[in-house]
């Protein structure tokens, strides 16, 4: 068996999986259960003045069968008292010493305040402190939340006002709501931040009813914008995982979140730069229990792979993230279709004729038997075909040689700069 | 006629005046595609020679683009 602990900035955690915060970090009980379960970590719901929660609260997006394709909430931090709280986060950590507990906070931008939460937090023994920069309703209109997240300043300021008190290891975790996260996070590194943490959740409205003409969810006939999270998003949080890790000015480790519903997803993330993963979505739409699928999953991968301990995979793939000005103009794929394996259904037809490069022919071989056949020198290699293609080894996306050299878009603007070329580009 | 035969064609013009030694001297992109300019220095007077072709396909923009870095690089 592989090695599947982590250290995160100095945090250490028997596995890569841990619960974000969320509902299902709500309680001792529930982190309980979920350590009992298997996770290795639980950032709690996010620790702050107690608040006031509406019903209803939560909303889901399913797409074409699929339930919960998407999750949009508009819940907010912790409606306890933080007595409450701290309580059952010591007898949690004092039950499982082992396992990884990080306490969200979120107060008002003001130095006192955040001084006094990281040291009363600190006292009963987290591993660590998330500054949730990111919640984007609610919170966010009383100044808190992704309303501070979204300003560099304010993040700068308060990272550096938690680390001035904080003894444990500080992520700052970011919102997605803004145009570069790269500028935020580059924020907390100015501000001291031992790590950062993404994605929180995305400004969203989940849907309208068109029969009463209500929002989705409702609040007696009212809706306000919630934060979106679940598989949807997950190629959202991917990518600004990618960028902050191939960034050499953020040279801190990041926990990933955004969409992660399994094992695989959680390799992805790891391999973009994550040094370990946050989950919300996927328990509450399944249950704690589907971390024995995450550790078994992934431990079987590593073995596999060779790979001694799930560290060794962290950033593996972010050197091949790249901007497109650096990618090869010349690499050239095309479609090849297998008519042995294809049921003629003619969706990469469709899907090629009218809304591609019309380079797949219907036509018959000596048999009379319909086939369809791509004419490899119109076919740009978009892979819309494969995509639409509802069986698996129907069609290929085959590399072949373009017979020039490669260049790139940057390398082409490079030369014809060098020639004193005209561009009204 | 195809993308594909519209590229052969526009890089058979550029082959045709490279065979015939002439290089590429200026590229003007707007958005009506390339327009390269060719130049064939003559021996004798000092005068050259000058072709343009109006390119419109992606491959071909790829095609010149290759040639130029080549002659560039052979230049340098």
């Amino acid at each position: 068996m592989a090695d599947l602990s982590i250290n995160l900035a100095g945090i250490e955690s028997p596995n890569p999986f841990w619960l974000a915060s969320a509902p299902p970090t709500n309680s001792g009980y529930q982190v309980q259960r979920a350590f009992e379960a298997g996770w290795g970590g639980a950032v709690w719901k996010t620790l702050g003045d107690p608040i006031l929660n509406v019903t209803s609260r939560f909303a889901a997006v399913s797409f074409n069968g699929q339930k919960v394709a998407g999750f949009n909430n508009i819940e907010l931090i912790t409606d306890r008292p933080l007595e409450v709280n701290l309580k059952e986060i010591y007898e949690t950590k004092k039950r499982f010493p082992n396992h990884t507990i990080i306490a969200s906070l979120m107060v008002e931008p003001n130095q006192e305040q955040w001084h006094e939460i990281v040291k009363r937090v600190e006292d009963v023994g987290v591993d660590g402190l998330e500054l949730n920069f990111g919640c984007p309703h609610g919170m966010a209109e009383r100044g808190m939340g992704s309303a501070s997240g979204q300003v560099p300043e304010l993040v700068e300021k308060q990272t550096y006002w938690a680390k001035e008190a904080a003894k444990t290891p500080v992520i700052v975790k970011l919102t997605p709501n803004i145009t570069d996260i790269t500028v935020t996070a580059e924020a907390a590194v100015k501000g001291g931040a031992d790590a950062i943490s993404m994605i929180n959740t995305i400004n969203s409205l989940a849907g309208v009813d068109i029969d009463s003409w209500n929002t989705i969810p409702h609040v007696g006939g009212k809706g306000a914008h919630g934060g979106y999270c679940g598989p949807a998003v997950k190629p959202i949080a991917l990518h600004m995982v990618g960028e902050c890790a191939r960034n050499p000015r953020i040279n801190i480790p990041i926990s990933g979140i955004g969409g992660i519903s399994n094992w695989k997803n959680a390799v992805e993330f790891l391999l973009m730069g994550a040094t370990g993963v946050q989950v919300c979505t996927a328990a509450m739409h399944h249950g704690f229990r589907i971390v024995e699928d995450m550790i078994e999953g992934l431990d079987h991968y590593l073995d596999e792979k060779g790979i001694a301990s799930v560290m060794e995979l962290v950033g593996k793939s972010a050197a091949r993230y790249s901007d497109w000005g650096n990618l090869d103009l010349n690499y050239k794929v095309v479609a090849k279709i297998n008519n042995d394996v294809c049921i003629h259904c003619n969706k990469c037809h469709i899907a090629c004729e009218d809304t591609s490069h019309q380079c797949i022919d219907m036509l018959k071989d000596p048999s009379g038997t319909s086939i369809l056949k791509v004419r490899e020198e119109d076919c740009v290699g978009c892979n819309l075909c494969s995509i639409v293609c509802p069986v698996d080894g129907a069609i290929d996306m085959i590399e072949i040689p373009s017979g020039l050299p490669p260049m790139t878009w940057n390398e082409r603007e490079a030369a014809l700069g060098a020639a004193s070329c005209e561009s009204t580009k | 006629m195809s993308e594909y035969q519209q590229f052969l064609q526009e890089r058979d013009q550029i082959d045709i005046l490279l065979q015939k030694g002439f290089k590429i001297k200026h590229i003007t992109e707007n958005l009506s595609g390339a327009f390269v300019e060719f130049e064939k220095r003559e021996n004798h007077d000092g005068e050259s020679d000058n072709e343009t072709l109006h390119i419109t396909t992606p491959e071909a923009r790829k095609y010149f683009s290759i040639i130029m870095i080549k002659q560039q690089t052979e230049e340098a």
